[in-house]
């Protein structure tokens, strides 16, 4: 509308520039120039800083492609995302669903608050309390033994599954949010006018509930897919000697073997296929937005 | 109080000139209706009168003081939103303090000055609600204590009772009017409500595509518009096209309409003519034409509406749907169908120039 | 109907078992922080000597009082950068708009790992180094997109028209923002910084690689701990954290909704 144009044109970016400046120097100066430095180091062969004589090369890069164990970590990084996504779209969906198509009022609104505020809590002590119950003479193994006519021993800790169920407890809340937001969006008198006219529930379910619901869905896999594959402190604290991942690796890098410009163009790949990724998903999250 | 003058403001948005060469003179005191469709430019008209917005050329002053380039906050106006913009998080004596309060005026002389506003918009007793615990006239009126209290220069109304309901929106007018004679404000106000335009104001503009069609006193307007679209955008036009014969016009079939004396148009040139339908008596073709009537038609009443103290009838002639009101006098009504003579006379009939 | 009422009860017994799911492990943590046992065994007896010992683990001690110092400058000054900035993308229009909007996603997109040795590698090389300095400096940059986010949100819910009625009545531009905007959006503005808290409080990743043996956070401080062994004391220590943690996002969740009911 021609009003609104009018606010727009009345001052320009010279009036948003003392307001904005502050904040995105601070994201260039913490975000955005070691991002670009992370890429400038990736081709160096040592550190510039600690005095050693540096040149460029590929070499890092290199050492990516000729080395299969870089190559097979990071395979096996996105499978360990694919696996945990799906479990969070095969347990969270149907939690969001109930939430916003069969809770009514304050008990949801509850219930809501419940589901997400584990995930604003600490990360790092809620994977940490994963441990308690998994190891063998732990709460899983006790209470079983407690039910189950026989012995079994269960320590689930160190192994993949724990890495997966520690994840997936992390980032479930993540696939709860995003399809809840879609899905509540959904007005009732669509679900009623494909019941009237004839469509079972199932029907309803796969022609319109879930292809409405799928901006959610793919908002809620990329958001949880991206930090997964990245993950590290995770595999490390559930998977022990079987939890060397691709992040891992990186973190060796840094905090180990002291590689850096290895670590880099490691972070570097991961972050090109992050982007990838988020570029695949941007259309359908556009459409949610 | 003072006067406001726009002269030769444009403005353009990109490519969309919201603006084009827009003169217009609002004398002291005075009360305008800015009347269009939407996307006419009365909206930017004023916004650019209250600063909101600078022109691109054109000069705008307010009491002979230049002030094209003068922000709003400056301008000393008062201004009464579409939706009331009244502050959600003050009190409605707060919010009629806010002027009075950011120019650093003592509490004392706040306090009276609200409360004398208030009362003058006849809610002196609901200074300590919220907002959210008015009712929309009650805002309405909040909205306008607010805008006057600072007794600014001129009063401008965006839209002012769009959101009210139409038994309100009649009582406001009166309202507003009564307000307005009270302080004598030169007031403006953006409307696209013709019969509110017409009933409210001293003056109209009317506004198209960014230029000013015609301005004057509303009866001026109605009685003589100066364009097609000024002829059916203020009230109801029968419009007939044809060629100028000096003091009417030859249609397509030969049939010539005559308009009254003083209309002179080049013989020859495109021009057409308007007549309310009002104007224009009906009758069976058995009955007799009064003489002052020169201008006849014959037709077939196609649609007849009944709206209780009138009756609408279309009728249908050469292709072209005539309109014509017919007060209810407990004459006979016409029957869908039935062949009737129009008349009216030359005093009734409006010259236009082709544009 | 009978099916839906057993859907319906289905759809309830199922929000609690994934509630279950999410809770019973801190739950078992936090009671197991209260067992006398430092094996984590059964039967459970209570006692509060892990509590009691925290108090004399001065690493730990001071790793916490960082963590609280950095959470609370990362607050402020998020709160004050990021209102400012939604401020201006709100209020004005200019060309890059959009792309300065599409820059705060990165920050919140991109895993920490990576973020994280970026800037590890960035504040070597300019000499910034590692430290409690350069954690600030990475804590604000990660919430500093959260708070913009909120604050932006909330702004979408105010009317232009206010600011403009505010102008109309004489207000300059610094009494429209404190008395007409600011009031508006300051449940936004506690909730972005409640949220700045919060990821600084429990940020793990990036104070990782920026910490450096002396100074530390309670986070890596206790992730350090855990790969040396488990002990009652994380647990403690691990349950005081979520429990502060829970209780901040429930004060968050009193200002500003997620989403959802309206």
């Amino acid at each position: 509308m021609a009003a609104q144009s009018a606010t727009a044109t009345r001052s320009g970016l010279r009036s948003a520039l003392p307001l904005l400046a502050p904040a995105y120097l601070w994201l260039t100066v913490a975000i955005f120039l070691p991002l670009s430095a992370m890429v400038f180091f990736s081709f160096m062969t040592e550190l510039p800083l600690s005095g050693k004589p540096w040149a460029f090369t590929l070499g890092n890069y290199a050492a990516f492609f000729s080395q299969s164990l870089y190559l097979t970590l990071l395979l096996a990084s996105l499978r360990l995302g694919l696996e945990v996504t799906l479990w969070c779209v095969v347990i969270g969906y149907p939690a969001a669903y109930v939430l916003a198509k069969v809770l009514k009022g304050r008990s949801r609104e509850a219930i809501f608050l419940l589901v997400i505020l584990p995930f604003w809590s600490n990360g790092l002590v809620r994977i940490f309390s994963w441990a308690m119950v998994l190891r063998e003479g732990g709460i899983l193994d006790t209470a079983l033994n407690a039910v189950l006519p026989f012995k079994i021993n269960i320590d689930l800790m160190y192994s993949y599954p724990a890495v997966i169920i520690g994840l997936v407890h992390s980032y479930v809340p993540y696939m709860v949010l995003t399809c809840y937001l879609t899905l509540q969006a959904i007005d009732d008198s669509l679900i009623e006018a494909g019941r009237s006219l004839g469509a079972t529930r199932l029907q309803v379910l796969k022609r319109i509930i879930i292809p409405l619901s799928m901006p959610g869905l793919v908002a809620g896999a990329a958001l949880i897919f991206v930090p997964v594959v990245g993950s590290f402190m995770e595999p490390r604290i559930l998977g022990g000697r079987t939890g060397t991942f691709y992040g891992t690796v990186i973190e060796d890098q840094f905090v180990a073997v002291f590689n850096w410009p290895l670590g880099a163009a490691l972070s570097f790949i991961l972050l090109a296929v992050v982007l990838v990724i988020l570029a695949v998903a941007s259309p359908v999250l556009r459409r949610a937005a | 109080m003072a006067g406001v003058q726009v002269s030769n403001v444009s403005r353009n948005f990109g490519a969309h000139k919201a603006l084009d060469d827009v003169s217009i003179d609002f004398a002291d005191g005075g009360f305008y209706a800015l009347l269009g469709p939407s996307g006419s430019g009365k909206t930017t008209l004023l916004r650019q009168i209250a600063g909101f917005d600078f022109p691109d050329s054109g000069r705008i002053s307010i009491g002979g003081e230049s002030v094209e380039r003068v922000p709003v906050e400056k301008r000393r106006i008062g201004m009464v939103f579409q939706n009331y913009a009244l502050f959600p998080n003050m009190s409605v004596a707060d919010n009629v303090a806010f002027g009075l309060s950011v120019r650093g005026e003592p509490k004392a002389t706040i306090a009276s000055e609200v409360q004398r506003a208030l009362d003058l918009v006849q809610l002196g007793k609901l200074g300590g609600r919220r907002p959210h615990q008015l009712s929309g006239g009650q805002r309405q009126r909040v909205a306008l204590a607010r805008a006057i209290v600072t007794k600014p220069r001129v009063l401008l109304l965006d839209e002012p009772l769009g959101a009210l309901d139409k038994a309100l929106r009649v009582d406001m007018q009166i309202e507003l009017k009564r307000i307005q004679r009270e302080i004598g404000i030169t007031t403006i106000f953006v409307t696209h409500d013709q019969e509110e335009a017409l009933t409210m104001s001293d003056r109209i503009g009317i506004l198209r595509d960014g230029r000013l069609v015609q301005e004057g006193p509303p009866e001026e307007i109605y009685d003589r518009p100066q364009s097609e679209f000024a002829a059916t955008f203020l009230g109801d036009a029968n419009i007939f096209r044809g060629d100028a014969t000096g003091n009417g016009i030859k249609l397509p079939d030969g049939t010539e309409i005559s308009a009254g004396a003083g209309a002179k148009l080049a013989a020859g040139a495109k021009a057409s003519c308007a007549v309310r339908p009002e104007r224009i008596q009906i009758s069976t073709g058995t009955g007799r034409l009064e003489s002052a009537n020169a201008n006849s038609l014959k037709g077939q009443v196609s649609k007849r509406i009944f709206a209780g103290n009138n009756s609408t009838y279309f009728v249908e002639r050469a292709g072209q749907t005539l309109k014509v009101i017919v007060q209810n006098t407990g004459a006979d009504r016409l029957a869908e169908g039935q062949p009737v003579m129009l008349s009216w006379s030359p005093e009734s009939t409006v010259l236009i120039a082709a544009v | 109907m009978m099916t839906t009422r057993v859907l319906e009860w289905l759809g309830r017994l199922y929000i609690w078992l994934l509630l279950a799911f999410l809770y019973l492990p801190i739950v078992i943590m936090a009671l197991m922080s209260f067992n006398v046992s430092p094996f984590y065994q059964l039967p459970f007896e209570w006692t509060t000597e892990w509590y009691a010992s925290l108090w004399q683990n001065d690493q730990l001690i001071s790793a916490t009082w960082n963590s609280i110092e950095i959470a609370v400058i990362t607050t402020l000054i998020c709160t004050v950068l990021g209102s400012a900035a939604s401020l201006a993308l709100y209020r004005y229009d200019f060309r890059g708009k959009k792309v300065l909007q599409a820059l705060l996603f990165p920050p919140i997109a991109i895993p920490w790992l990576i973020t994280g040795t970026a800037m590890l590698i960035f504040f070597f090389g300019v000499g910034i180094g590692r430290g409690l300095f350069a954690i600030l400096l990475g804590h604000v940059a990660l919430a500093l997109p959260y708070v913009i986010v909120v604050v932006s949100a909330r702004l979408q819910t105010f009317a232009p028209e206010l600011e403009e009625a505010a102008r109309s009545l004489g207000a300059n531009q610094w009494q429209v923002t404190s008395r007409v905007t600011l009031p508006w959006i300051m449940p936004g503005v506690i909730a972005g910084g409640l949220f700045a808290f919060a990821v600084s409080f429990d940020q793990f990743v990036v104070s990782y690689f920026l910490s450096t043996p002396g100074q530390t956070t309670l986070p890596v401080e206790i992730y350090a701990a855990i790969r040396k062994g488990f002990t009652p004391e994380i647990n403690a220590v691990s349950t005081i954290i979520i429990v502060v943690s829970m209780a901040l996002m429930l004060l968050t969740a009193r200002f500003f909704k997620f989403g959802g009911e309206k």
